[in-house]
């Protein structure tokens, strides 16, 4: 994937976007790489979408800079930047081919008819529609507009190119597939993509970073693994996949290590890094269900183990999610164990021991 | 089926009652009689012979075709205007605006042509076939609002952006996506306007000099029974000219939403 | 600060300036004049100063005005009814028994009388309706009656019947535009929750579809109270209804002033006839639009 030091491709600074009186991006700084699968994820509303379009210069921005590869898009027209978009609805011009969607950005390009039909005909075959380019535009499927959109977009070498929710528009086995597909085709023509969504499991496969956005800001910027395992805020864990929230008592902070007197776990150490800046909430610690496990007989905890009574079982074929209450308090942990031939699934009721790691707790405060 | 058959065949009468006056027309445009009742006397075509023989006939013809054709000229370019401020753009006004374009739908042509008529006389501009056309404009802009207010919205917005973003200027955007997109929309408001102000009488009777036009001479020759059978031939060739220009009006607009990948939703009203 | 706003503003002005400018030159100004001169003292051609109610009293006290009004208003009344009634019927057929693919043939069916020449259709009411007409003729053909019905001679009746036959397409469009937004699922739920079809209809459909009833009225009583056509050519001028009265005012006594001041009346009281209809009605609606 992208290494550190690869150049900076897109630069927010302090960005300000007003629609009168509401306020839609509020303060967004940050960097994008060259070369970068980028996502911007966030629930309807947030302002993912936005700022998108102001990358493209749909929008104008109220306050602050947006540069691209160095250049300041203050003055620069949507049609001269060097974005190209994948729109939402694919935005395919009904009125025409297959070739002429896709040749659309050539007209002004100096290059011979014949190099142009050329060009079009390798930017099909690069989107998998070889031989597509005669047929008209309102009789493709939804997964072939798709190709064709990012055959359009792509045919002008744009340093960034910009997807709008463009696979929100296909059904489960159809996205899984263009999901791949994207990735290979991000890798294959090395240029930034910057993909809006606001699924988190499309954002955590495809995306080397994610900036994940609440109400018009970013609330953090990372890698997947990072924003998996340490999320920054407790909106943010529970944005992102499943978390256990377990209120606690912070009763000793010094170095690197918080003690905390977590209900129905007891005292645990957690490190420092497991523990964001404080956002002057009542304090909790996080854990997601698949670091929690049943223990089965005899079987012993690796670090340490709670008592429990399960609540609540939901049976998923590969997978049983057990809701446990822990060790006589009424606090209940979700977690999640594999289903194994020889290990019976249990019953409400029955009295449990559940395994937990102190690392894998992140502490909200 | 049996739910709703008591309903259709009252449909089914209903649309007798609609039709009645016009599949009346023909059977006496061709009857062979002056006199306008049953029982049917023979056919004959002397009545179209004596219609197109009539000179005052033709050329009231001809000044309505003038007038038909400026007026849904403009009316369709006003109401581009109208249409794509109106689908497209916010601005304060806009309320009161799109509504005192839209007001001629539902005042009294007789309020319209007598408000227009004292000020023209008041300004000593002389009644003409120009000043019909001012009133006629005005009459047609909501029609041509209407519709094209139906195919601007059905035009997906990112249609533009993404020919923006694919580096067109905004005037090769309007030409090369939005203009083809939308013109089965103008050419329905033009036959639409052409027909409503083909048939318009009173704006055409009290805004025009003493030249009639179509509707105008129509109006006055039904009072002399002799031309009556002329008239229903007459009437005759215009409503099958109507439905001609409506069925082509009505195919491309529906054309064009099909076009611009939107729903049906409605005719024109 | 906000660039957006005000260049998507400036842009949507520039774009409806010729059409409102348009309308305010060739509409606004004229009602205005019309507003004005209903104020002023008319005399052959001219208007003059001072401003009076002169008009407006002579307007309310002399009787022909209001007979005419009150004819216009009857006649109104009676084809908004007519209309209404026998369009619901229609509406309600298209929308629920017409297959979806179907229907937009039938709105065109129902809507291509509407757009033939408004002369040649109110002409042919008279020659259907009058003395040895058309209709006397099926009458007396058929041996229905020895003696020619001869509805023309009753102004009034012909009138509202060849106004119900103008503006029939009117009634149906927004009556089937409100059916249509009717939640089928809703008439399904009357019906698991034991309502007959006859009781679900008029517990559900009908209350949902009001608005488009209402819509039907307003569109079919506001222009036929100023319909001038079909007196004058129905009626034979023999009788006239406020829009005949505007115009003789106007042009063959020549005083402005007061064919301004029946405009304005007419205007104003069809206004506000509608105001409180939709008023009364909200009511009913319980703050639906």
């Amino acid at each position: 994937m992208t290494s550190a030091d690869q150049p900076t491709m897109i630069e927010f600074k302090d960005v300000h976007k007003y629609y009168g009186d509401y306020h839609a991006l509020r303060g967004i700084n940050g960097t994008i790489k060259a070369g970068e699968f980028f996502s911007l994820l966030g629930p309807s509303g947030c302002g993912k979408t936005t700022l998108l379009r102001t990358i493209a210069g749909f929008e104008d921005i109220s306050s602050g800079v947006i540069m691209i590869d160095g250049k300041d898009m203050a003055r620069v027209a949507a049609n001269t930047r060097p974005t190209n978009m994948v729109f939402q609805s694919y935005a395919i011009f009904p009125h025409m081919s297959v070739a002429e969607n896709v040749g659309f950005g050539l007209r002004k390009d100096p290059r011979s008819k014949d190099e142009k039909a050329a060009a079009v005909a390798e930017a099909l075959e690069m989107v998998g529609l070889k031989g597509y380019g005669k047929r008209a535009a309102h009789a493709l499927s939804g997964g072939q507009r798709q190709r064709v959109a990012l055959a359009r977009a792509l045919i002008l070498k744009p340093k960034v190119l910009l997807l709008d929710e463009p696979l929100s528009a296909l059904d489960k086995k159809m996205r899984e597939h263009m999901q791949v597909e994207l990735i290979k085709l991000q890798r294959q023509v090395g240029i930034t993509f910057i993909l809006v969504t606001h699924d988190q499991e499309e954002a955590l496969v495809m995306s080397d970073r994610i900036a994940v956005m609440f109400e018009g800001e970013i609330a953090q910027l990372a890698d997947p693994e990072t924003l998996y395992r340490r999320p920054n805020s407790k909106k943010v864990a529970d944005f992102i996949g499943t978390m256990n929230f377990i209120p606690a008592t912070v009763l000793s902070e010094a170095g690197d290590k918080v003690e905390v007197d977590a209900k129905g776990l007891g005292h645990v150490t957690i490190d420092a890094a497991m523990a964001p800046p404080a956002k002057g909430e009542s304090p909790v610690v996080g854990l997601r269900p698949e670091t929690l496990t049943l223990l089965y007989d005899d079987q012993k905890a690796a670090e340490r183990e709670t008592e429990g009574v399960i609540d609540e079982v939901i049976y998923f074929g590969d997978m049983t999610y057990y809701d446990v209450y822990l060790g006589g308090t009424d606090v209940e942990v979700r977690l999640s164990m594999r289903n194994v031939p020889g290990r019976p699934v249990l019953d409400v009721g029955t009295k449990v021991r559940v395994a937990w790691s102190p690392s894998a707790l992140v502490l909200f405060r | 089926m049996k739910k709703g058959s008591g309903l259709s065949v009252y449909a089914i009468l209903y649309l007798i009652f609609l039709y009645a006056p016009i599949l009346i027309l023909p059977v006496f445009a061709f009857n062979d009689s002056q006199v306008v009742a049953f029982p049917l006397k023979g056919f004959t075509t002397q009545w179209f012979g004596e219609m197109w023989a009539d000179a005052n006939l033709r050329s009231a013809l001809f000044r309505s075709l003038v007038i038909a054709l400026c007026t849904a000229s403009l009316a369709t370019i006003l109401g581009l205007f109208a249409a794509r401020a109106s689908v497209r753009y916010n601005f304060p006004g806009k309320t009161p605006a799109m509504g005192l374009i839209m007001l001629p739908m539902v005042l009294p042509d007789i309020v319209i042509a007598m408000a227009l008529l004292i000020v023209l006389l008041s300004l000593s501009v002389p009644l003409s076939m120009l000043t019909i056309i001012m009133g006629h404009v005005l009459l047609c802009m909501p029609f041509a609002v209407a519709i094209l207010t139906s195919a601007f919205q059905s035009l997906d917005k990112s249609l533009e952006e993404a020919a923006l973003d694919l580096g067109e200027t905004r005037a090769a955007t309007f030409r090369l996506i939005i203009l083809p997109l939308v013109m089965p929309g103008i050419i329905a408001s033009f036959l639409i306007c052409f027909t409503i102000s083909i048939d318009e009488f009173v704006l055409a009777n009290f805004l025009g000099s003493g030249k009639p036009v179509l509707s105008v001479y129509i109006f006055g020759q039904f009072r002399f029974p002799a031309k009556v059978p002329s008239m229903l031939a007459l009437g005759t060739i215009l409503v099958l000219f109507s439905i001609i220009l409506l069925g082509f009006a009505e195919y491309m607009r529906r054309r064009g939403i099909a076009k611009a990948g939107g729903k049906d939703s409605g005719g024109f009203l | 600060m906000a660039a957006t706003p005000s260049s998507e503003v400036r842009s949507g002005l520039k774009l409806i300036s010729p059409p409102v400018f348009y309308a305010i030159l060739m509409l606004a100004a004229p009602l205005a004049t019309v507003l004005i001169y209903s104020v002023m003292t008319g005399e052959k051609g001219a208007v003059s100063l001072p401003l009076t109610l002169d008009n407006y009293y002579e307007l309310f006290t002399k009787p022909i005005y209001r007979a005419l009004m009150w004819r216009s208003l009857m006649v109104s009344f009676f084809v908004t009814l007519a209309t209404v009634l026998l369009a619901y019927p229609v509406a309600y057929f298209v929308s629920f028994h017409v297959n979806p693919s179907r229907k937009s043939l039938w709105l065109f069916l129902i809507t291509i009388p509407f757009w033939t020449s408004y002369i040649i259709r109110v002409s042919l009411w008279r020659t259907i309706l009058g003395y040895d007409g058309i209709l006397d003729s099926v009458v007396m053909g058929l041996g229905l009656s020895d003696t020619q019905p001869n509805i023309l001679s009753n102004g009034v009746l012909s009138i509202i019947i060849t106004l119900a036959h103008a503006y029939a397409p009117f009634a149906v469009l927004p009556i089937f535009v409100s059916l249509e937004k009717v939640d089928r699922s809703l008439l399904e739920a009357g019906q698991d929750l034991g309502e007959s079809r006859w009781m679900t209809f008029l517990r559900v459909t009908l209350p949902l579809s009001l608005p488009g009833v209402i819509a039907a009225v307003l569109i079919v009583f506001i222009p036929t109270v100023g319909d001038y056509v079909t007196p004058e050519l129905i009626g034979g001028g023999r009788t006239p209804m406020i829009a005949n009265l505007m115009e003789t005012q106007m042009l063959k006594q020549r005083d402005q002033a007061m064919g301004s001041a029946i405009a304005v009346a007419a205007m104003t009281i069809v206004a506000l006839i509608s105001i409180a209809f939709v008023l009364w009605n909200r009511r009913f609606l319980g703050g639906r639009k």
